[in-house]
């Protein structure tokens, strides 16, 4: 036990030495810190939006358009009537930033749905949103009267939508909208996959400088094979829990100054951080440390079968594409956790450290479910640890081309 | 005579298509300088790691220290330097030292002060906190041998000890060699070349094809399988020396490189005649000497010429002696 911990304490150290750790320690939260905080800058500096409006109509729809838009905190709307070369002199004033653009309507526009808006800037979401959502609800009003319908009737017909999403939780409301738990399930999806992926070739990349430096002969003099291999997989996983640790806190850290740091705000804007709470980050750091043994047991094998970085580049195919998949399939899961085959990958232990944390983030679930698909990858976990473990001990002894499939089954055969 | 240190029993370990080690038995006693010799390919590699538990062998027994435990619980007491060397090239000299030293059951604080006097030793204790791949090679290799002997092995293993070392290396190793044997070590080493073997060892093992040829201490093998020698030097003119040396009467055998002759006298040969002979043919001699084959010439005789190996310039080292 102690010769294992000395090669945890090896890979750990060495590791944590290493100038990417704390590349990847300072940039993940910078990173982290920019996807919450420039959509909060982008959005508030839009601000209010300053456009004309050219009336081509000849009924009051042009006029009643304006008020309705000028009711919208979002814009300051002055309503000129149409003549030839306004639309020239407008595009003069947007290029000179008097104003941010100009929509143009006219009577066709009632039966066509057909209206134009031009300005300096036309990927704000917010803005093209709320002018589409405006005037199409003024034309269908403006269509449904001239039908003959009671515009009392049509006013009243008129209740703006404001669907108020509550993720419930153990028989509670949690405060959580919908918006947050696509956010949270989304983030640990990547999370999970870059982590995986990336602590995965770590080991990887350490069975496959013992074994081209040749030092493993040495190793395997001293230690067993499986005792190496224990220990590379435990020291490169508490390496990946120490960056998480300092991942974690550094981002705290950074919400906490949030309101500081970009001045005003109640600190929540359009972007609210998602809740994480202890048992969703006790979900996440199981079905990591799940992924995790999992994928780097089969990494393990690979860097053990091959005798150059090349040859691992190529063998690891197999196992990337695996992970890939899995990643890939979060997005179909965000549609909808509860479909058959949201569960079924939650289950399948290769993608299951994925998709389930995926899932728990974006719908409530069962404890069983979750119990069952822990149960299934422990299972996975130690059977493919056996089958990886055997292929290593002959592998990182062998010198020269790739072994076959047929080769492969021989080494995990022999006792 | 107590326990031997290693006794290797019936040992046979197959690779897929071939044998490597066939029935091979032999027992290193304790304090001695063993050498395990043999060709390229005779299966001293394997048989080496056999002994250390690194393969299993298919069949047969390895016994180490006369107590029961494979090659891997005894590795406290062992110290192995591989034929192929190598380090982790990233890591600091000190640290390489302290992990290997720990993987042998060393505590850091235990190594850490024989590491700094080892370094020391071998003028490399400016160099403790640099990485390994910014040191020469000659300096790795010595980092190495240190990392087999920090832990001071009882028996220290050697897979083609001298492969790869400069003179000086050698030296150093040669040296230190002879010290742990001086306290009472037991030092096994593979080589194919025999020069160095015949320098250092007591007890010789030769192998060809994965089977033993002969094994024993090197006077006893000497006097078994030498007959009458004589060594010649040439010095520059060599007449018609290789009649002389065609001559069947008098020599069985002659082993010709450059400026040296080892000949093996016939049955009836006589030395004289063939020293007469040589004068006459003109030849100028800065040796003639009457001698125990040399353990190349043993080597050869045994292993067949065509299993011989090429030996690291035979003449330059034998001019030296």
């Amino acid at each position: 036990m102690r010769k294992v911990l000395a090669v945890v304490r090896r890979e750990f150290v060495e590791r944590v030495r290493q100038r990417w750790f704390w590349v990847m320690a300072a940039l993940a939260p910078v990173f982290f810190g920019a996807l919450v905080i420039v959509p909060t800058l982008l959005m508030s500096k839009g601000g209010v939006k300053r456009i004309v409006l050219v009336d081509g109509t000849t009924s009051t729809f042009g006029v009643e358009l304006t008020a309705r838009l000028d009711r919208e905190s979002l814009f300051i709307v002055v309503r000129i009537p149409a003549s030839s070369g306004t639309t020239d002199s407008l595009m003069a004033a947007v290029d000179r930033k008097e104003i941010d653009g100009f929509l143009i309507v006219n009577d066709v526009a009632v039966d066509s749905g057909k209206v134009m808006y031009r300005a300096s800037n036309v990927s704000s979401f917010v803005t093209i949103g709320t002018l589409e959502h405006v005037i199409s609800e003024m034309v269908n009003a403006r269509r449904l009267e001239r039908e003959g319908v009671n515009p009392a009737l049509v006013q009243k017909a008129r209740i703006p939508l404001r669907l108020d999403s509550k993720k419930v939780s153990g028989g509670k409301e949690t405060g959580e909208s919908a918006g947050q738990s696509f956010a949270l399930a989304y983030f640990m999806g990547i999370i999970l996959y870059m982590a995986i992926l990336l602590y995965g070739i770590n080991v990887m990349s350490s069975v496959l400088e013992e074994k081209t430096t040749k030092i493993v002969e040495v190793l395997v003099s001293s230690v067993r094979p499986f005792q190496l291999l224990l220990g590379k997989v435990l020291g490169v996983g508490a390496v990946s829990i120490f960056q998480f640790l300092i991942w974690g806190v550094s981002t705290r850290l950074l919400l906490s100054q949030r309101a500081k740091l970009f001045g005003g705000g109640d600190g929540g804007g359009p972007f609210q951080m998602p809740h994480v709470n202890g048992s969703t980050a006790a979900i996440f750091i199981a079905y990591f440390l799940g992924g995790f043994l999992l994928y780097s047991a089969m990494f393990a094998a690979v860097g053990a079968m091959s005798s150059n970085e090349q040859e691992a580049r190529q063998a690891q195919q197999p196992v990337v594409m695996l992970l890939v998949a899995s990643f890939i399939s979060m997005f179909a899961m965000l549609n909808d956790p509860g479909s058959g085959l949201s569960v079924t990958l939650s289950m399948i232990p290769f993608s299951a450290p994925i998709a389930m944390p995926v899932r728990w983030a974006a719908g409530n679930l069962p404890l069983s479910e979750v119990a069952l698909s822990l149960g299934i990858l422990t299972l996975a976990i130690l059977g493919v640890t056996w089958v990886a473990a055997r292929i290593y001990r002959v592998g990182i002894l062998m010198t020269g081309k790739r072994p076959s499939l047929k080769e492969l089954v021989r080494w995990v055969r022999a006792a | 005579m107590s326990e031997p240190i290693v006794a290797v029993d019936r040992i046979t370990k197959r690779f897929a298509g071939h044998t490597a080690v066939d029935s091979l038995s032999l027992t290193v006693p304790p304090g001695v300088i063993y050498g395990l010799l043999g060709p390229n390919g005779a299966g001293k590699s394997t048989t080496i790691r056999m002994i250390l538990n690194i393969y299993a062998p298919d069949s047969g027994t390895v016994r180490l220290f006369g107590e029961a435990g494979t090659g891997r619980d005894h590795s406290g007491r062992i110290g192995y330097l591989p034929e192929e060397r190598g380090l982790y090239p990233k890591m600091r000299v000190l640290d390489v030292l302290l992990f290997l030293a720990e993987l042998k059951g060393v505590d850091r604080r235990v190594a850490r002060p024989k590491a700094l006097d080892w370094l020391t030793r071998m003028g490399l204790s400016d160099w403790r906190m640099r990485k390994v791949n910014e040191l020469s090679k000659g300096m790795q290799q010595k980092v190495q041998f240190i990392s087999t002997i920090l832990h001071e092995p009882d028996l220290l293993v050697m897979d083609e000890a001298f492969s790869g070392l400069d003179p000086v290396n050698s030296q150093v190793l040669k040296d230190t060699v002879l010290e742990l044997r001086a306290r009472g070590k037991t030092i096994l080493f593979s080589t194919h070349i025999m020069e160095q073997a015949e320098k250092v060892c007591d007890h010789v093992c030769i192998i060809a094809r994965g089977k033993k040829l002969v094994d024993g201490t090197l006077a006893e093998i000497k006097r078994t399988h030498g007959g009458k020698h004589v060594l010649v030097n040439f010095d520059g003119a060599r007449g018609d020396a290789d009649r002389v040396f065609a001559d069947r009467r008098h020599v069985a055998k002659a082993d010709v490189s450059g400026q040296f002759a080892e000949l093996e006298l016939a049955t009836q040969g006589d030395a004289q005649e063939i020293l007469k002979a040589l004068v006459t043919s003109g030849a100028r001699l800065s040796r003639f000497e009457l001698a125990e084959p040399s353990l190349n010439k043993i080597f050869i005789d045994l292993v067949g010429p065509e299993a011989a190996t090429p030996s690291a310039r035979p003449d330059a080292e034998v001019a030296r002696a």
